[in-house]
């Protein structure tokens, strides 16, 4: 989900506060489409696609005319995406919670005599996460597409004199962030229950991992993605589940106030 | 080559350029001057596709192109070099030259690329630093090795000098002037440093307030009395 949240960055330089609804909506997609195919591997590629056709959704219906103006707005903007696909879900599938179905075991391994909360199914989440982060930094930063991707989001103006069709690549940015988030919200479903507000606490958490990740970094975002996934689950383990946010938003302060530009991220630093 | 015929642009109530024509033949320099404000930017803006004009046309080899996409204009073959040397830092030398004429065949685009390191040396040997690692005159080189490697028929230089040592400026221009020469580029040159500009153009146009106050062959204009009165005051 930070990964999500990082490639939006990248790609448009607007933090998409709406990932996690669209997440939210594609998990809804795909238990759809589990039902009605008793496949998990179609209720994923349900998921990618929903994700993928609703990132450009998002980004042509609301994203496009808001950038006009200026940076604020467009945040603003993707907080009433979330809120509209939040009520949207609800009155197509209702509120009440449903079970997601998990791919295999979600019982920690046993090791010592006793159980630790890692899972073969936690092993599978962070191995599709390292290819993905993989697969997008090749892409990024070896294929001529990754260039194009790169500067429409650096410098539209001058990537637009050089002959790059940036309302494309922007477009684009936003269907693979769309499809990222949608593999993150199947991935996580089987561990909380589906309801339209059950990723909330994802957004905060994705935010911390990816601001403190450096925004601008895919590796820092799935490094801190894990890490604070660790603590919190430390956390929720030693004390209340209810001070996860509290911590996550501990750290996230306090990373601001040591290395606002994150640990993996570039120091800004423009003259002209 | 590339022809204005009686553009107009305003910004809101703001009227940036009025009725200006002008003419950009192939294999020379023309140069457009005028003191700040006097709507240069604007025309370079909008004849690449950047902004809207109110009124008039642009034609390409005959073909009208006002008011197309920027994109579309650069792959027609005409490149802009925007003011303040538009590079982007974030990206290296190389790859803010492999930018420029993606949609061009790889063979293209390699006799490009070793023809803009063959122009500006410099360039070559730093290609895989960092854009923001280069000082003001190499990053005007690249800018302008960026528009070039989208293999333009028309160059639009809009105030290369700006912030440069005049040696530097002087041996950019050089260049540019060489290139139009030898290969039949046409260049529109924007510039407020009259002689700078003159110095390399065949053909000067003088803008004062969006408007063509002069025009004619470089060495009149540079001892004219209307380019003396608008950069000096005197009469």
């Amino acid at each position: 989900m930070a990964l999500a949240l990082v490639l939006v960055w990248r790609s448009t330089r607007v933090v998409n506060f709406a990932q996690v609804g669209q997440a939210m909506f594609t998990t809804f997609l795909a238990l759809a489409a589990y039902q009605l195919s008793g496949n998990w591997f179609v209720a994923l590629i349900a998921a990618i696609v929903g994700g993928a056709v609703l990132g450009v959704i998002v980004h042509a219906l609301v994203m496009r005319p808001v950038r006009r103006q200026d940076g604020s707005g467009a945040i603003i903007a993707t907080f009433g995406v979330l809120i509209s696909l939040q009520a949207g879900a609800s009155i197509i599938w209702g509120v009440d919670p449903r079970a997601y179905p998990p791919l295999f075991d979600v019982v920690g391994y046993e090791a010592f005599g006793r159980t630790w909360p890692f899972a073969p199914y936690d092993a599978l989440i962070l191995g599709v996460m390292v290819i993905l982060v993989l697969a997008l930094t090749v892409v990024f930063t070896r294929t001529s597409l990754g260039l194009r991707m790169r500067a429409s989001a650096f410098n539209p103006t001058v990537a637009r004199l050089s002959g790059v069709r940036v309302s494309q690549m922007l477009a684009l940015g936003w269907a693979i962030a769309g499809s990222i988030g949608a593999i993150a919200g199947v991935l996580i479903a089987p561990r909380f229950s589906v309801t339209p507000y059950s990723l909330d606490i994802l957004l905060i958490l994705a935010f911390t991992a990816a601001v403190i990740g450096g925004l601008d970094s895919l590796v820092g975002a799935v490094a801190f993605g894990v890490g604070t996934g660790l603590v919190l689950s430390l956390v929720t383990g030693y004390s209340d589940a209810g001070n996860a946010p509290i911590v996550a938003l501990a750290l996230l302060a306090l990373n601001l106030l040591l290395k606002p530009q994150g640990v993996f991220g570039h120091h800004q630093s423009r003259s002209v | 080559m590339l022809r204005v015929e009686g553009l107009s642009v305003s910004y809101g109530a703001v009227q940036a350029l009025n009725d200006v024509s002008l003419e950009v033949p192939p294999g020379r320099v023309t140069a457009v001057i005028g003191a700040n404000g006097a709507g240069k930017s604007t025309l370079m803006r909008s004849l690449a596709g950047l902004v809207k004009p109110q009124a008039g046309r642009v034609l390409f080899d005959g073909d009208d192109i006002t008011g197309r996409k920027p994109e579309d204009i650069a792959r027609m073959g005409i490149s802009l070099v925007p003011e303040g040397r538009s590079t982007i830092p974030e990206l290296s030398v190389e790859d803010n030259l492999k930018l420029g004429g993606m949609w061009r065949s790889h063979t293209q685009r390699s006799t490009s690329l070793s023809r803009v390191y063959s122009l500006f040396p410099i360039l070559g040997e730093r290609r895989s630093a960092g854009a923001d690692t280069l000082s003001g005159g190499e990053r005007q080189q690249l800018a302008i090795g960026r528009a070039l490697m989208c293999g333009p028929q028309v160059l639009l230089l809009d105030e290369p000098s700006l912030g440069l040592a005049p040696l530097i400026v002087a041996q950019i221009l050089e260049l540019v002037e060489g290139m139009a020469r030898d290969s039949g580029l046409a260049v529109l040159l924007v510039e407020q440093n009259a002689t700078v500009a003159l110095r390399i153009a065949r053909m000067g146009v003088v803008l004062n307030l969006g408007t063509v106050v002069g025009r004619g062959p470089s060495g009149e204009l540079l001892a004219s009395e209307e380019l003396r009165h608008i950069y000096l005051g005197t009469g």
